[in-house]
């Protein structure tokens, strides 16, 4: 134990000799281990509408989950809050799975789950200058001023805005049966514009964020600027925008939020529950070429601020950098302990839950793909004769057994004869995940992360990104007229 | 059920809300349980536990508004939380539209939780026992057909119960309790070439006596089956029938347009729509929020407002927008209740009066070419134009009659042209759904591939 221990274990009001009390009560029908996940969580939001900050409010969210398994089979439950007697009745409740193969004892179990399978992170990859906790909501309050008033004074179609700033703080502290003590404090902060436009008879709406974990050291004046910007960019050609004519083309993805490809076509079905289970479109491939030489795709808990970024799991194991597919050849799962134990390797760290009340379950972090060597994006829309270019997104979806996925394209243009054309808007693209890596042709450069607020909802929701240099995928099925 | 102390916490809230600054405030106590038990391959693979409580406070203090919630209900830390957030809502600024409904408009009626009969106390004699046999008794497990064979089968029962309780610094109080039996299942098969192909179905029902999952684990593995060796059809537009199962996509969008938020922003597509004929003759969307032993029924929405009954959109004249005090306020107009709470779309049929229970085979026949549309794949819509566009599979039918399975095609469009081609509203919604939208079918829809 050490002092940073003694701030968690005081927190949620337990000693580390009862937490290995909870971990046999979990255990005492028979299973092979167990695990407690404590988490205190505070949030706040403030909303600017019609030009006042004039709504706000914060959540608590306190309690601890507790997790037995029994082989791959889970028992679960949770108490909203660390009274003896509660944390007992959950850890009875979720040693029920293992009900009938009871040993009678109480020890802990020398589980066959690997342990943390190498040391702690040095230092953070979110370290809090600012602590969102010790401000008050007045600060901010100036500060969603002055971004309603950098829009407005961008363009004059702008009819409305309504702009939130939010955050949230997370103490988390883990134990296991195999007596590994693990916690992390965790920020996120975001800030988000959504804005309404009018011209003429055309009204257009546009929503723009940015996402990090965090202290409130990440709001400053360029933060603003640079979302106002974001938020009226190409603005003139939103209204001008059509339908394209539908069908099967060639697709330009822009560097950054394009990395939504990554996460619907790839990252789903590279989670390694999906594919334990057979489910999943990549269950049979791994080791073999699922794209062309060259192509990096990652899954990477590293990235200083980033919203995906984890110090440690929720399963407790360190945060990391996975290599999915290496040279084009597919490497590696997204694991967690279960899947970890199933194929008989280590854990990727990519355990993740909602809260205290959802048991981990594999999920990205910040999904991209490395930079290629085939030029610029100019490059490659120059080498399309007819296609699309897209650029920014709305939402995406996969079917994992069938891997056909989607993902929804608020802006982009048509692309004739190697030059942008007519612009679009409001479009799905929907192809098939295997089909689609394989059939990325061109990798540009330039590579770049995205920060908006993406949020992934497998089962449950988490904090995700993703990135990725501009690509061309030589077909997919356009949505249009 | 709540507790009377839980009652009194929740009143004491509101005392310390007043007692910290507070002029008004209003404060919901929610609490539920749930306990699920998953099943993969036929055997159990994971049980749940689960027991939530938590407080809403809404506080109005010097003209000002703010929104809070925790789940520590210990009395000592509430007194503090409340504190803490009366402070905040004093650095807001002060918004005069927002307030707690009036009196005269918040239910009256909701006394004891179960007026609407959707409360069964079978759920308090569940046992552990009791639900994996239930969760056992409803899976399939594996089995194989014809050049295909079962993957995986994953299924889930659950069983819940929901509470909430409502009080307001004006004397409102109001209590509402539902419990559920639950049932989903995820059908995974391959084919001989290792093709996968997944489907899903469920049922639900307030009550054990009406629960049954007996066919669920089938139903999954047929749709799945159906859908071996899909084609694309080539792009063009054809007729359209959405399955009831997913027909409240075409019609979630209608209701978020009507909603107050979207039009005092200005981000609908239904702006000015008031009393405008803007959807065909024969169009008839309506709330039934009040009818006994039906999922989602309820008789207040979040402020405590009482529900109604009421035409949201009759022979295709748009009636009214969703409402509450705050959006109201902002809009000038005067409140109605904040959403739709059972929403249902009517039968219709072009050929007049629609034969009871008119479903899936007849409309196919009215439509006789088109794609019949089983579910959706991602896709979206632009609140502010009705634009949307969505991923979609289902099947290619002639003559009334399904031929093949098709998939990775795309449906583009507009929600007010889409519904002005409306074809037919069946009369088959199932009644575990909270939305009552049948299969409907539209014409001219354009469809890529």
């Amino acid at each position: 134990m050490n002092n940073s221990s003694e701030k968690y274990l005081r927190l949620f009001g337990v000693t580390e000799a009862q937490m290995r009390q909870l971990v046999a009560e979990g255990l005492r029908g028979g299973g092979d281990w167990c695990d407690l996940y404590f988490e205190d969580t505070v949030a706040t939001d403030l909303v600017l509408r019609d030009g006042e900050v004039s709504s706000g409010g914060s959540q608590e969210d306190y309690g601890c989950g507790i997790r037995v398994l029994d082989g791959e089979k889970t028992g679960y439950a949770y108490a909203e809050s660390t009274a003896w007697n509660e944390l007992l009745r959950a850890a009875r409740a979720a040693g029920s799975i293992a009900a009938g193969s009871a040993s009678g004892s109480a020890a802990i179990k020398a589980a066959s789950i690997p342990g943390t399978p190498h040391s702690a992170a040095d230092g953070s990859y979110y370290p809090i200058k600012t602590d969102w906790r010790e401000t008050e909501a007045s600060q901010f309050v100036p500060v969603l001023r002055k971004l309603d008033a950098a829009i407005r004074q961008k363009d004059s179609r702008v009819q409305k805005v309504v702009a939130v700033l939010s955050w949230q703080m997370s103490e988390i502290m883990m134990f296991n049966s195999l007596g590994e003590l693990t916690a992390d404090t965790r920020p996120v902060g975001s800030i988000i514009a959504s804005v309404i436009f009018r011209q003429g008879n055309q009204i257009e709406n546009r929503t723009v964020s940015r996402s990090f974990r965090k202290g409130a050291e990440m709001i400053t004046d360029a933060l603003v600027e640079e979302l106002a910007c974001k938020a009226v960019e190409g603005l003139d050609d939103r209204f001008d925008a059509r339908r394209p004519k539908g069908g099967e083309m060639p697709v330009v993805m822009a560097a950054g939020a394009s990395g939504i490809l990554l996460h619907e076509a790839m990252g789903h079905a590279f989670e390694a529950d999906f594919n334990r289970k057979g489910q999943s479109v990549f269950a049979d491939k791994m080791g073999k070429r699922v794209a062309m030489e060259g192509i990096n795709i990652l899954d990477d808990a590293t990235i200083p601020g980033n919203r995906g970024s984890l110090n440690y799991d929720d399963e407790g194991v360190p945060g990391q950098k996975t290599y999915m597919v290496q040279d084009g050849v597919l490497r590696s799962y997204l694991h967690d302990r279960i899947s970890a134990r199933y194929y008989g390797i280590a854990s990727t760290g990519n355990g993740r839950r909602e809260s205290f009340r959802f048991n981990p379950i594999p999920r990205m972090r910040c999904t991209y793909m490395e930079s290629g060597r085939d030029g610029t994006l100019q490059d490659l829309i120059g080498s399309i004769r007819k296609g699309i270019f897209v650029d920014q997104f709305a939402n995406g979806q996969v079917k994992i057994g069938e891997g056909d996925f989607t993902f929804y394209v608020k802006s982009g243009y048509t692309i004739e004869n190697g030059r942008l054309a007519m612009p679009v808007k409001d479009i799905n693209i929907i192809g098939n995940g295997p089909e689609a890596l394989a059939d990325i042709k061109a990798v540009a450069g330039d590579l770049k992360i995205d920060d908006a607020t993406w949020t992934c909802g497998k089962d449950q929701s988490a904090y995700v990104s993703c990135g990725i240099p501009s690509v061309l995928v030589n077909k997919l099925i356009v949505g249009g007229e | 059920m709540l507790s009377q102390e839980e009652k009194t916490l929740a009143r004491e809230c509101l005392e310390m809300a007043l007692e910290c600054g507070a002029q008004k405030a209003r404060v919901s106590f929610n609490k539920s349980s749930m306990d699920m038990v998953a099943t993969l391959n036929g055997e159990v693979d994971k049980v749940t536990s689960c027991l939530d409580s938590s407080l809403e406070i809404c506080l109005f203090v010097d003209g000002r508004f703010g929104s809070f919630s925790t789940n520590r209900t210990e009395k000592e830390s509430l007194r503090g939380f409340i504190s803490r957030a009366v402070r905040t809502v004093r650095m807001l600024a002060p918004d005069p539209c927002r307030d707690l409904p009036a009196p005269e408009r918040v239910a009256k009626n909701a006394v004891t939780g179960r007026e609407l009969e959707i409360y069964d106390p079978a759920i308090l004699e569940m046992t552990a026992e009791r639900r994996r046999q239930m969760a056992l008794d409803a899976a399939v497990a594996s089995s194989e057909g014809k050049g295909w064979k079962t993957v995986s089968e994953e299924g889930e029962y659950s069983d819940s119960c929901e509470l909430s309780y409502i009080v307001d610094s004006q004397g409102l109080e109001a209590l509402q309790c539902e419990t559920c039996f639950d049932y989903g299942v995820e059908t995974t098969i391959e084919d001989s070439s290792g093709d996968k192909y997944s489907a899903y179905w469920w049922t639900s029902s307030p009550f054990l006596s009406k629960f049954d999952a007996s066919t669920c684990g089938k139903t999954a593995l047929e749709r799945a089956v159906a859908k071996i060796h899909p084609k694309r059809v080539r792009s063009g537009k054809y007729n359209m029938v959405v399955f009831e199962d997913v027909a409240s996509k075409m019609v979630s969008p209608i209701l978020n347009a009507l909603g107050g938020y979207s039009v005092q922003q200005n981000n609908s597509f239904l702006l000015d729509s008031i009393g405008k004929q803007l959807f065909p003759k024969g169009m008839n969307l309506v709330d039934r929020p009040h009818i006994k032993g039906n999922t989602g029924s309820r008789l207040f929405d979040s402020e405590g407002v009482a529900t109604k009954e009421h035409d949201i959109i009759r022979e295709g004249v748009v009636q009214e927008f969703f409402l509450n005090t705050f959006t109201a306020a902002k809009l000038g107009m005067e409140p109605t209740v904040e959403s739709a709470i059972r929403p249902a779309l009517l039968p219709f049929s072009p050929a007049g009066p629609v034969p009871a229970g008119m479903g899936v085979d007849e409309i196919l026949k009215l439509c006789g070419k088109g794609i019949f549309v089983t579910d959706f794949n991602g896709g979206n819509s632009n609140s502010a134009t009705g634009d949307f566009s969505y991923g979609i599979e289902g099947f290619w039918f002639e003559d009334g009659k399904i031929l093949k399975p098709v998939s990775e095609m795309l449906v583009t469009g507009n929600f007010i042209t889409l519904w002005n081609n409306l074809l037919a509203a069946g009369d088959d919604s199932r009644q575990c759904k909270s939305k009552l939208i049948p299969t409907i079918a539209f014409k001219d829809v354009d469809f890529s591939g």
